[in-house]
């Protein structure tokens, strides 16, 4: 892998104290930390919340990290102040596009695709609306180990690291995690476009 | 009808799972063949997947949510939240080691605690007899003295005057000296009369002598006459034991009674005024006795002052004790530090 060198390389520099290198850190898997978060929590004022609550955690705690996939360690550090989080609150938060705001162009440089169509882009965000609002009808564990899995890609042995849980629980959740999202999509089939539906 | 959809939704979930580990590659040779077959035949079962396919294709379409903003570091943030020192690569045994070197430990300290309770609890049933066996020996060595028969009085001041006699020719060897006249003899009992020529001292604490005025005064020959008697001073003696003490006390008693009674003749007395004055032997007796009867409950408490400390040989299995119990503590709080931070 071309980065790991110098992945290793900022690793050891932060682990020295320098904030500059860590930032690197930041700056290459900011995208899928606030991705997972946000999937997690729906809500984007929180998922920006645990992003960055996770990378100050992250960089107190680089001392400790002992190599292998930094990507799981920082995935392990987000998803478990979004479970926290989680059970913190006692309602779903309701998710809206508006929330968003004004979007930081330099922090997406690609933010559409360039052939897609209006109605396709339409479409993309409807069916995804409805997707993310099956994600939250799954029970907390089965949410993470589900954009663990099928957001962020990362492999089963990858996610029981994350979670801290064996590979067996991991089979488990996911398979029940897909299984229920199945059959809420089934149920609300109407709201996803034609093309999106399942038969 | 709730534990046939119960027994569905496990068979249901009981299928997700294999399908799930399928479309991921996670199934094993064997049981992929075996779902594979089953698929071909099975059109229900092909559905399922085909769902499950579609759903898992969808999720993982899911465009990236735009970040709202760059989550950097700024240098004052990351000046609070300063990274923990890099840690000594941490062995994989540490916890196992401690966790097993606390329970050796423990074990070491419940040990040793049972068998110096047993033991201490043996040794204390087979002493307690011989713990009263002081007692019953003092008490039976002190029991109260009879008053002695009422002899005669001529009597018991030869014996008081032999007992003198032989006293002042130890003082007088030791010290070189000629008889020491004194009119200072011996410690008076509370009951001695007020005239009575001994002068209150403290006599057991060591050597005392005192001046004493010349008593020229023979020992009146009651009943017989004897030799002149001059009556003696203390004795060098180290601290007595309580038997002793009763002893000289006794003594003491018989001692200042025949003194008490010697100088009865210097005084010009009424018999009337000397029996107000001069104790019964009845009254020296019961001092006997009660004095007797203090001395074994003192020296009873004495010994079982004794008796109540613990031996000197229990004294290092205490110490053990104490040191397995602190070891075990600290071994217990770096156990538990150990797997929190292997956790962490």
């Amino acid at each position: 892998m071309p980065h790991t060198m110098d992945e290793a390389s900022l690793i050891a520099a932060a682990q020295q104290g320098k904030v500059d290198a860590f930032n690197e850190l930041v700056l290459t898997y900011q995208q899928q930390v606030y991705n997972l978060a946000y999937r997690i929590m729906s809500d984007p004022a929180s998922a920006a919340d645990a992003t960055q609550d996770a990378f100050i955690s992250a960089y107190q705690s680089i001392g400790r990290f002992r190599g292998g996939s930094f990507k799981s360690y920082l995935m392990r550090i987000v998803s478990n102040r979004c479970y926290d989080e989680l059970r913190r609150r006692k309602r779903r938060p309701a998710t809206s596009f508006d929330d968003f705001g004004e979007v930081d162009e330099e922090a997406n440089p690609a933010l559409t695709n360039g052939h897609e169509r209006p109605e396709e882009y339409a479409e993309r965000q409807e069916m995804a609306h409805v997707i993310q609002a099956g994600i939250e009808t799954l029970p907390h564990d089965q949410r993470i180990t589900l954009v663990l899995s099928d957001v962020q890609e990362l492999s089963y042995q990858e996610i029981a690291d994350a979670m801290d849980v064996s590979l067996g629980t991991v089979k488990s959740r996911l398979a029940r995690a897909r299984g229920k999202l199945r059959d809420y999509l089934r149920s609300e089939r109407e709201l996803l476009p034609a093309r999106y539906r399942l038969e | 009808m709730g534990r046939l959809s119960g027994r569905r939704e496990r068979e249901q979930e009981q299928r997700d799972e294999w399908l799930s580990a399928y479309l991921d590659g996670e199934l094993s040779a064997e049981e992929q063949t075996r779902l594979e077959a089953q698929l071909a035949t099975d059109l229900a079962l092909q559905a399922e997947l085909d769902a499950l396919r579609r759903t898992v294709t969808l999720v993982r379409d899911l465009a990236s949510v735009p970040i709202p903003r760059n989550f950097i570091l700024p240098q004052t943030m990351a000046a609070r939240a300063r990274p923990a020192p890099a840690l000594r690569p941490r062995r994989a045994w540490t916890a196992p080691f401690l966790t097993a070197a606390t329970a050796v430990v423990s074990l070491l300290f419940v040990v040793v605690l049972a068998g110096d309770l047993l033991l201490s609890g043996a040794g204390r049933g087979a002493s307690e007899p011989a713990s009263a066996w002081p007692v019953a020996q003092i008490a039976e060595s002190e029991a109260p003295r009879e008053a002695p028969a009422p002899a005669s009085v001529g009597e018991q001041v030869a014996v008081t005057i032999e007992v003198e006699a032989e006293t002042v020719f130890e003082v007088e060897e030791a010290l070189g000296l000629g008889a020491v006249p004194t009119d200072t003899l011996l410690p008076m009992p509370a009951e001695a009369p007020p005239n009575a020529e001994p002068t209150a001292t403290d006599v057991a604490e060591g050597y005392v002598v005192e001046e004493s005025r010349d008593v020229s005064s023979t020992v009146p020959a009651m009943g017989g006459g004897g030799p002149t008697v001059e009556p003696t001073t203390v004795l060098p003696t180290p601290s007595p034991t309580m038997a002793e003490k009763a002893e000289d006390t006794s003594t003491i008693l018989s001692t200042a009674t025949a003194v008490s009674r010697a100088d009865e003749s210097d005084l010009d007395l009424t018999p009337r005024e000397m029996e107000k004055i001069t104790p019964s032997p009845q009254a020296v007796g019961e001092a006997e006795s009660e004095a007797a009867e203090a001395m074994p409950g003192a020296l009873e408490s004495e010994v079982r002052d004794e008796y109540d400390q613990p031996p000197a040989e229990t004294l290092p299995w205490r110490i053990l004790e104490i040191v397995l119990g602190l070891v075990a503590l600290g071994l217990a709080l770096a156990t538990i530090r150990a797997w929190r931070a292997r956790h962490s």
